[in-house]
């Protein structure tokens, strides 16, 4: 009996370690993602459209991850995203179908591209701040977008640039979207552990303490200087990555995407989720992007009027703002809180109406 | 006139010799004065300005080409007259908000291009019943009645949603106002229907033919209407601001809205009438573009809207003046480049833009705010 | 030349000092740390060992009708549990009756009757009388095997853990001991080149020198030709009317402003004379200057501990990629700064709040938490801007008591300005008084007091 209580304890222990873990969440969800595409392999009907929202929401929600470490934890707004996004596309399509570059070189070369890119922005931001600095990647933004127009020669103008298939070492391969399904679900899983990392360490807490207060954390000796730069090379290299999966899982690109609805769209996603928590990006990417794809668009109202959910995003993210500033997670776990009050209180009473009021 | 293949040279030569005649100049000579005025800032900064727009276009070897440099510049500056008054009218109004509610305002396009549809029904109705009425009385009641229904959107939003936010950081509500953009940019489809509306020209008159300093130049007499229209509402505007209760009461709630409130200024008052009014300029910029840009659509005001930031970070937010020289200088200096850099104009204008911003952070004609610890 | 050389040659070996020194520290802190986790892991697994032969041997015990301490407890556990299950049994009937106002108790007598006979079974099961020979064989035989086997297995675990534990020693002891002789052989190599260095001229027993400092904001002198000298140890006020230029001075030495005219000089935790002048803002943090500010600068998203970890932000060695990936060695350093965090709360009575956010906490509290963040680096000189504003009478006193405790536990100086009169000729050991950006008196506080000049300056003069 109390050999089996003891282990009762440890197994109850181990399990409850493993349920707190923090990458709990995240392998739930990846292995939700593959589960899906596994119905598909295996031969149920999942709507092709499913499937491909889910794709392109892990796209936005790696896209998000990085905005989120801007707005949330360094506070500094940005509008540059779309631009940033299409240019990691661009490089894909540029690259692969003019020069036939290896994937893996590509990944590298944006990774160089958005470190350079990066380190532009945090500069400018170091001089610009607070509101103006969304107005001036917003400028930055349109001259990418113009660039994007005009330089016909690599990114084919506003007809837009297609690929047919990647490179993996030699020769142009046409990679099923399948495959390609299941590596950015890992991918997605590896940069959600990434980015918790970032924003658990030393290195959150700094661009935090530098959104709440600059003087107080050069007091305490993080340095402005390097950590916006930081904050900006590190979600411009996620932007980048971002353009690099949504250009090998859509095979086409045009400058019209990365407008600035795009940017809004993204800024959306991580404010209505909540801009310091991972799930709440999750949670808001899904609400933006991954309820439009893949449930709008099956019903024929939307269909019909496809403005309506750029309304809805609209309408979520002033709600939002106006009556949950924490962002929807915040109200989930509120909300589950407040629920399991509640549930504490039914479970007393049902005692009580059993048992009779504890004496003591 | 201009070979493509050299552009990105000359750019790049263009954007160093910028950068560095500023440098010197700023260096050498106005770090000197001390205690300048803000009158003596503002004309160097426009000597400066020409000054580095003339050795732009001597690098570009523009000038050897025309025949008459004074006629190509007056033309050109008379040809951008609607943007310029567009450009302008959206700014002015983007700075009122900022004074008064300290946010950057991104639905103010979107309210503009609202007030433009509206304008749109209004005159294909007008033109159905009133046949009697001429073309340019309808097209002008059109824009009385863009203006007035961007002027309630502007005062809904404020009093509905600016106002009753839990969030007051300016932050905050420069994201409500990003959020109003992809609201309104929904719902002018589901209202108005998705077809593009043609708007005409307020006038369809031949071009007026006259002459300035010895040259003769053309200008439509759209343009002269759309010139008159702005400097009558920025004239009112302005002295609304300088010489009514209304005015002072704005200034004050620039200074600081609390203390302001505290005296007794109605600031609910204050914010919402400017709303109101930021939409109003917004509203008949937006009608008065319509006809160029073709048709009247979603995107209409988009680059108007881009521009208008620009404009005001280039002149500086804590002015009225700063951002209504840079909303001159801007379109003048877009369509000047487009004999220069085709297709790249507006590119080169941001980088342009960008450049100036990143030597004075505060705009050409705002001074820097000391930070206490 | 040889004198550049010279000066190089020290920053470079204090450098190495810093860094040698920072290494062993952490090691030296790490040890008991780790030390005492992998104990209580060793002592959980042996206790749970134990309990599973014990549990084992249970069964042929009781055949063999041997009492011993497990099977008693073993026994006393069966029992507890019946009892707890009957007595809510009984509970939830007893409930029944009072809730249909009923009389029949029978249902209740039936309970205990159906205890007593599973009780005097579980007794008969636990205490058999008459053991059969060949179970006491059994037992016997068991009991070789399963002691043999248990004995195994603790050696296993021990021989695994004390290894374990002392590749880990060993390993940190070398580290340790190579930190301390790379640190002797510095301090040596330090002294023979310090020799040839004409060193700034800076008396024994003080830490902070102000020279002629002034500083300018256009036209107006905020501090004019300022110098004074802070002694180690002490508590230095700086007191002074509205305006005066106090804080400018403590904006100064921290580089938040940087001064028109003069110098500022610093002798830092290794005895090195600094030129405050020369350093970024956010390096000042590293010579050992902390600050404080007059309004609370919290990071209101995060908890207090973090709070407090965010100030040990310059102590940790490990880089954004180690952060990014989650070395092993950030996850080593966070577990010695938690300690450190909780054990400075723990000193300031604040550990309560540890895991709370700041936000709704009272303001007194969260002045006594700015003050426990400027500890977490090991202060030399602790900047305190006015500590005792928008505080009430009770909470100052306490603020006081707290200030002398850090002087005296953590030998740290403390400079603050202040307008609380009775708070600094409280705590301070040296006043100085400056009005309009001069000095007017310096001295103790009594001496302060009894000044004709500050009185002046306070009440105002004719």
């Amino acid at each position: 009996m109390l050999y089996k209580n003891e282990m009762y304890k440890e197994r109850k222990a181990k399990i409850q370690a493993i349920k707190n873990h923090p990458y709990f969440g995240f392998v739930i969800l990846t292995l939700l993602m593959l589960v899906v595409q596994l119905l598909r392999v295996v031969g149920v009907d999942v709507p092709i459209t499913i499937l491909r929202a889910f794709g392109l929401t892990m796209i936005y929600i790696i896209i998000a991850l990085g905005f989120s470490i801007l707005l949330g934890y360094a506070g500094l707004a940005s509008l540059g995203t779309a631009g940033f996004v299409g240019i990691g596309t661009y490089i894909v399509g540029y690259f692969t179908k003019n020069l036939e570059v290896s994937i893996f070189l590509i990944i590298l070369i944006t990774i160089v591209g958005a470190i350079v890119i990066g380190t532009i922005v945090g500069f400018i931001s170091l001089r610009i701040e607070g509101m103006y600095l969304a107005i001036i990647t917003l400028g930055l933004s349109e001259i990418l977008n113009e660039v994007f127009k005009n330089a016909v020669n690599i990114t084919n103008g506003t007809n837009g640039l297609g690929i047919n298939g990647l490179v993996l070492f030699k020769n142009i391969i046409n990679i099923d979207h399948n495959t390609i399904f299941v590596i950015l679900a890992v991918f997605m899983f590896a940069i959600m552990i990434l980015t918790l990392n970032i924003m658990k360490s030393p290195t959150g807490r700094a661009l935090l303490a530098m959104r709440n207060s600059s003087s107080a954390a050069q007091a305490m000796g993080v340095s402005i200087f390097k950590y916006r730069l930081l904050a900006f090379i590190t979600s411009s290299v996620y932007a980048f990555l971002g353009g690099v999966f949504y250009m090998s899982y859509v095979s086409f690109t045009i400058p019209t995407s990365w407008s600035l609805a795009f940017s809004l769209n993204i800024l959306a996603a991580v404010i209505v989720g909540g801009a310091q928590s991972i799930y709440g990006i999750v949670l808001g990417t899904f609400m933006i992007f991954g309820l439009n794809l893949a449930v709008f668009q099956q019903i024929p109202l939307f269909i019909e009027n496809p403005a309506i959910s750029v309304v809805f995003n609209g309408v979520l993210i002033i709600v939002v703002i106006m009556f949950y500033p924490g962002g929807l997670i915040r109200l989930v776990n509120t909300i589950s809180f407040k629920l399991k009050a509640k549930i504490r209180i039914w479970k007393q009473r049902r005692r009580e109406y059993k048992y009779g009021v504890d004496s003591e | 006139m201009f070979d493509t293949t050299g552009f990105w040279q000359k750019t790049f030569i263009f954007v160093i010799v910028l950068v560095a005649i500023y440098a010197i100049v700023n260096l050498v000579f106005l770090r000197k004065i001390k205690n300048k005025s803000k009158i003596q800032n503002i004309m160097i900064n426009v000597l400066l300005g020409i000054g580095i727009f003339y050795l732009f276009l001597r690098i570009f070897k523009v000038i050897p080409e025309f025949f008459d440099p004074g006629f190509f510049f007056m033309q050109t500056i008379v040809n951008s007259i609607t943007q310029v008054c567009v450009l302008a009218l959206a700014t002015t109004g983007i700075v009122l908000i900022f004074k008064t509610s300290t946010t950057t305002n991104f639905s103010q396009g979107m309210v503009a291009t609202f007030g433009a549809f509206a304008a749109a029904r209004l005159i294909i109705h007008f033109a159905a019943t009133y046949t009697e009425l001429g073309n340019t009385t309808i097209v002008l009641f059109g824009v009385l009645g863009g203006g007035i229904t961007a002027f309630l959107l502007g005062v809904c939003i404020d009093v509905f949603i600016i106002r009753k936010s839990k969030v007051r950081t300016p932050i905050g509500k420069q994201m409500i106002t990003m959020g109003l953009v992809l609201v309104f940019s929904g719902a002018i489809p589901i209202i108005f229907g998705t077809l593009p509306i043609t708007i005409p020209r307020i006038s369809y008159d031949p071009n007026v033919i006259f002459t300035l300093f010895g040259k003769t130049l053309s200008i439509t007499v759209s343009a002269i209407y759309a010139l008159g229209i702005s400097i009558v509402l920025l004239g009112l505007l302005f002295s609304a601001l300088r010489f009514t209760k209304w005015g002072l009461g704005v200034r004050a709630t620039a200074s600081n809205e609390v203390v302001a409130s505290m005296m007794g200024v109605n600031t609910r008052m204050i914010t919402a009438f400017s709303w109101g009014i930021a939409g109003l300029l917004g509203g008949v910029a937006a009608v008065i573009l319509a006809p160029n840009s073709g048709n009247v659509q979603v995107a209409l005001m988009i680059p108007t809207q881009v521009n208008g930031f620009m404009a005001a970070i280039l002149g500086s937010f804590s002015s009225f003046l700063g951002p209504l020289v840079a909303s001159i200088l801007i379109p003048v200096l877009t369509s000047l480049l487009v004999f220069v850099v085709p297709l790249w104009q507006n590119a080169v204008v941001y980088i342009i833009i960008l450049v100036i911003v990143l030597v004075k952070p505060f705009g050409l004609f705002g001074n820097p705010i000391a930070k206490k610890v | 030349m040889a004198s550049i050389l010279n000066k190089i040659k020290i920053s470079w070996i204090n450098g190495r000092i810093k860094s040698h020194q920072t290494k062993h520290d952490f090691n030296s802190s790490f040890l008991p740390i780790r030390t005492s986790y992998l104990e209580s892991i060793k002592a959980n697994k042996l206790k749970i060992l134990d309990l599973k032969y014990k549990n084992q041997l249970l069964p042929f015990e009781i055949k063999a009708g041997i009492k011993s301490d497990f099977v008693q407890k073993e026994f006393d556990e069966a029992k507890q549990e019946i009892e707890d299950k009957f007595s809510w049994k009984e509970r939830a009937a007893k409930q029944a009756l009072i809730r249909n106002n009923a009389q029949d108790t029978g249902e209740l007598e039936n309970l205990k009757i159906e205890k007593n006979n599973i009780l005097a079974s579980i007794k008969d099961k636990f205490y058999l009388e008459t053991p059969l020979k060949t179970d006491v064989e059994a037992y016997e035989s068991n009991k070789k095997i399963i002691n043999e086997a248990y004995h195994l297995k603790v050696q296993k675990i021990e021989e695994k853990f004390s290894s374990k534990l002392a590749a880990f020693v060993t390993k940190i002891n070398i580290s340790i001991e190579s930190h301390q002789i790379a640190l002797k052989l510095l301090k040596t190599s330090l002294s023979k080149v310090e020799v040839n260095v004409k060193k700034e001229v800076f008396d024994e027993d003080i830490v902070l020198k102000i020279d002629n400092l002034s500083m300018y904001f256009g036209g107006l002198k905020a501090v004019d030709k300022l110098s004074f000298e802070v002694k180690e140890g002490e508590v230095f006020g700086l007191i002074g009317p509205n305006g005066a230029g106090k804080t400018t001075v403590f904006n100064c030495i921290t580089r938040f402003y940087k001064p028109s005219d003069g110098d500022i000089y610093f002798k830092n935790n290794l005895n090195e004379i600094v030129h405050l002048n020369d350093i970024a803002v956010h390096n000042v943090i590293k010579e050992g200057i902390v600050r404080t500010f007059q309004n609370v600068e919290m990071i209101w998203e995060l908890n207090i501990i973090d709070n407090l970890l965010v100030a040990a932000h310059t102590m940790y060695r490990s880089g954004f990629f180690g952060h990014l990936f989650n070395s092993r060695l950030l996850r080593q350093e966070e577990i010695v700064m938690r300690k450190k965090a909780e054990k400075i709360l723990l000193d300031l009575d604040l550990l309560q709040y540890g895991y709370q956010y700041p936000l709704g906490l009272p303001y007194g509290i969260l002045k006594k938490i700015e003050l426990a963040r400027t500890l977490m680096i090991n202060p030399k000189l602790i900047i305190l801007d006015e500590p005792a504003a928008g505080l009430n009478d009770a909470e100052t006193t306490g603020l006081a008591d707290t200030i002398k405790k850090i002087q005296k536990d953590y030998q740290a100086t403390i400079f603050l300005v202040e307008h609380d009169m009775g708070l600094v000729m409280d705590i301070c050991d040296t006043v100085c008084a400056i009005s309009f950006g001069q000095k007017l008196a310096i001295g103790t506080p009594k001496e302060i007091q009894s000044s004709k000049v500050v009185q002046e300056a306070y009440l105002g003069g004719e």
